[in-house]
């Protein structure tokens, strides 16, 4: 399973830039990828190495082609790559400092303008044409910067991260783990899209609902098929040859299921359609009829099937199928005992999570989203007076990023706010009330009779 | 139970021999292996686990109470390891969900993943990793603890789980034969071929740990690590063995869960507090001018009959819009509610922190 730690041709993977942008990428053999001001290289140079590595982009001897064609005026030349064995723009080491001066506090800190550092534009661009790396052009940078020693150590980090940022060339090649799609979607603004759910929130989903490889989930998504991502790599492992049997059953409110982030994922057309299914929330409350069907289309053996003429086989492998999928879908919708309930939509959860629930197995998790927490509330509150629900409850996870450096670790001054909301109860089976010994006496129990003053 | 079935895997009815775990309260589950000549005892009364028998797992089971005649019950539930986190016994502080499961997803955890896990505790976060990951290895160097869990994973039948008693930030992670542990050597290895990638370490001092991983990852994948910790300055000193091993992408977050639950607030309209006060002033006045009108007869009518000269009694409550002097349960159907939520009463403000990082040991090309 290559795939899974190396990075192979063909294969989706997402890049991360400089700028601390992300990129996907499908990786196509023989053509290049262009990461804009970053540079731009050939795909094949990549594939082998491990999925993570760092790269960085080189043009060897004023390799810019002087190309007259106009159409290839604004295109980015085609560079080289090699390793980066060190992680740049990740946290930042005091090592790279430790031959220039720097003061130890910002007694003299002056504004750094463009008068101090003695290069100017032209030299820096010229740096840039030639053959040399981010890393070189602010070595040189600081070559010559005049009062670069009289910043303080932490300003002199500041300053090497910002001009590092700006000239290095250089990208990352990740696997496209659900996490990393959420987080480039987030990036683009696209935040609506995936109902403004946070990583930490679909984790802690994926934790409570219980999530494993030989599940049977009921599940409605609309986050464009970002959440039945999450649930198939928590089961899968994006390994297309998995031997588990789980499988997620998509209930969609549109004639067809909107999982179109699923065309970002690694997995096969067939591996997707053995493990997910998806039922229109028409045909899963009102299925159609068994025998209603087999009167309409009844399969012919094998053999006589293969003696059909051409144009009479696809007719009848086109019906084959509807009549295999009306099938399944009566067996998805009346016969089916499911092992979670997984909800993030924006339909009314208080008449939709009671009858969906119907399908779940005893003890097992009902979980749903909302960006929300009254959404939530609502829907609690009709939980309650429902004996199938135990102990419904909302919860919320949030994560507070820090500055991660030795000897300034604080948090974040800002941090992404938002993140949604998870309603999680287990569905239960109440117990018909036990006879009255003698006189009939509403009481209290363990768990005192629902809607209590709770 | 079968033993080849984990208490852990889905299971629909309650078998003999089955561990389940009975909710009486959301603050109060109970793990027991089903037997059917033993009661479960609660305040309330006693539940027979002959009357769980056969039944689905998630049913309620009710009694009713002999002396006070009460109706009691409980819950079956079949264990799963976010509820096993709320029941087990605690023989260490553990991970509770928030955080183990903010770290699985970090980690990428799923079934291609073989995970390290040190010290393993109590086990809490052990479960929820054997339920995701390919294969576990953890490893607890306290020998009553390390007994107990070796006992507890096998009965709760975790075949993805080696545990090994070991110190790993002196001795490292490398499993070799006649070492204590439960993992099954081939017939010809000296030692296990581990090629984790990823490490959860929550000791004292996982930086005497770190140093001791490269023997144990994978060599040419990304592995990540987070280090739990629940003072800054063991952060520090993390990130700088972390830094001098060659890890990178190194960062470190907090975690903060919290849980809401849902209650209700009386609507009580600006209206119905005017219109109350107007009914208390009009039956003052009321009082009084009987009261005057009582005095005013004793004064004129000397010979007033014992009838008339008993005391007014002023009249009942009329308007009561709040119910105020009366038990009104929340949610009383016959007031009005506003639904509202409120944050448990205490919280979990600082579990620890959560220090990332990640490391390619061998860059080398693959053909
Ligand atoms: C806080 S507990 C771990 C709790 C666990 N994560 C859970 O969720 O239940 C820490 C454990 O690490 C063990 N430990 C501490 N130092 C160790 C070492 N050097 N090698 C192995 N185990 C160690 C302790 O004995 C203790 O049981």
């Amino acid at each position: 399973m290559d795939y899974l730690h190396h990075i192979t041709a063909d294969q989706h993977v997402i890049l991360k830039l400089p700028s601390g942008n992300w990129k996907i990428v499908e990786l196509k053999p023989h053509t290049s990828v262009s990461l804009g001001k970053f540079g731009a290289f050939q795909v094949d140079d990549i594939i082998g190495y491990p999925l993570g590595t760092q790269f960085e982009i080189y043009y060897e001897n004023q390799s810019q082609p002087n190309d007259d064609d106009p159409k290839n005026k604004n295109r980015t030349p085609v560079g080289k790559v090699r390793i980066m064995d060190e992680d740049v723009g990740g946290s930042t080491e005091g090592s790279e400092l430790s031959n220039v001066n720097s003061s130890a506090n910002n007694m003299n800190l002056i504004n750094i303008g463009n008068e101090i550092q003695a290069m100017t534009s032209e030299q820096i661009e010229e740096l840039k044409r030639q053959s040399i790396s981010g890393e070189e052009i602010v070595a040189k940078m600081i070559e010559s910067h005049s009062a670069f020693h009289k910043k303080t150590l932490q300003s002199q980090e500041k300053y090497l991260n910002r001009k590092k940022r700006k000239f290095a060339k250089y990208f990352t090649v990740e696997y496209l783990s659900a996490s990393f799609l959420l987080q480039w979607l987030l990036e683009k603004g696209d935040t609506q899209k995936v109902l403004d759910m946070s990583e930490e929130t679909v984790a802690m989903l994926l934790n409570v609902a219980n999530i494993r490889s030989e599940g049977q989930y009921l599940c409605m998504d609309e986050t464009g098929g970002l959440l039945v991502y999450f649930m198939l790599e928590r089961m899968f492992g994006g390994d297309n040859n998995s031997s588990h049997t789980g499988k997620i059953v998509v209930l969609h409110e549109n004639e067809h299921a909107n999982l179109d982030l699923l065309k970002y994922s690694n997995y096969s057309e067939k591996f997707i359609n053995d493990h997910v299914k998806t039922v229109s929330l028409l045909d899963f409350f009102e299925p159609p009829n068994e025998s209603e069907i087999d009167s309409y289309f009844k399969p012919i053996p094998k053999e006589e099937a293969r003696q059909l003429k051409a144009g009479k086989k696809n007719a009848y492998q086109r019906r084959l199928k509807w009549y295999y999928n009306q099938h399944e879908i009566v067996q998805l919708s009346t016969k089916s005992q499911y092992d979670a309930l997984i909800i993030a939509s924006t339909l009314q959860l208080s008449t939709l999570v009671p009858l969906l629930a119907e399908k779940v197995h005893g003890s097992r998790p009902v979980v749903c989203y909302s960006q929300f927490k009254e959404i939530l509330l609502e829907l609690t509150h009709t939980l309650y007076t429902d004996l199938r629900f135990l102990a419904p409850s909302i919860s919320e996870t949030r994560v507070r990023p820090y500055q991660s450096v030795r000897g300034k670790l604080h948090p974040l001054m800002t941090m992404r706010g938002g993140g949604g909301y998870l309603m999680w109860a287990h569905r239960v089976i109440p117990a018909p009330e036990p006879p009255a010994h003698e006189t009939e006496d509403e009481g209290n129990g363990p768990e005192e009779k629902k809607q209590k003053t709770q | 139970m079968d033993s080849s079935v984990s208490p852990f895997s889905y299971r629909d009815i309650i078998q003999e021999g089955d561990l389940a775990l009975v909710w009486i309260s959301r603050d109060n589950i109970k793990p027991i292996i089903v037997d059917a000549n033993h009661m479960f005892n609660t305040r309330y009364g006693s539940f027979s686990h002959k009357s769980m028998i056969g039944k689905p797992y998630g049913s309620q089971i009710a009694i009713r109470t002999k002396g006070q005649n009460r109706f009691s019950f409980i819950h079956v539930m079949q264990p799963s390891p976010e509820l096993w986190t709320l029941s087990l016994p605690h023989r260490t502080q553990i991970v509770y969900t928030p955080d183990s499961s903010y770290i699985m997803q970090r980690l990428n955890c799923n079934p291609c993943s073989t995970v390290i896990e040190a010290g393993t505790g109590s086990g809490s976060f052990s479960h929820a990793f054997a339920r995701t990951v390919g294969h576990l290895y953890s490893y607890e160097f306290h020998s009553v603890r390390y007994e107990q869990a070796l006992k507890e994973f096998k009965d709760h039948g975790l075949p993805n789980v080696t545990l090994t008693h070991r110190d790993v930030c002196s001795d490292g992670f490398t499993i070799k034969r006649n070492d204590p542990t439960s993992y099954l050597f081939q017939d010809d290895a000296a030692q296990a071929t581990i090629n984790a990638n990823a490490v959860f370490l929550d000791l004292p001092a996982p930086w005497d740990a770190v140093p001791l991983l490269d023997q144990v990852i994978a060599r040419d994948q990304k592995v990540g690590v987070c280090c739990f910790s629940p003072c800054i300055e063991q952060v520090d000193k993390t990130i700088e063995a972390l830094e001098k091993c060659g890890w990178t992408e190194i960062q470190m977050v907090e975690i903060q869960g919290k849980q809401w639950e849902s209650r209700r607030q009386m609507v009580r309209t600006l209206d119905d507090a005017l219109e109350r006060l107007r009914d208390v002033r009009r039956r003052k006045e009321e009082g009084i001018e009987r009261r005057k009108q009582m005095y005013d007869a004793v004064l004129k009518d000397d010979e007033a009959d014992g009838e008339k000269s008993e005391r007014p009694q002023p009249p009942k409550t009329k308007f009561n819009p709040f119910g105020k002097g009366t038990r009104v349960r929340e949610g009383d159907v016959n007031y009005q509610w506003k639904q509202v939520t409120k944050v448990e009463p205490e919280i979990k403000s600082h579990t620890s922190f959560l220090t990332f990082a990640f490391k390619i040991m061998d860059k080398s090309r693959i053909c």
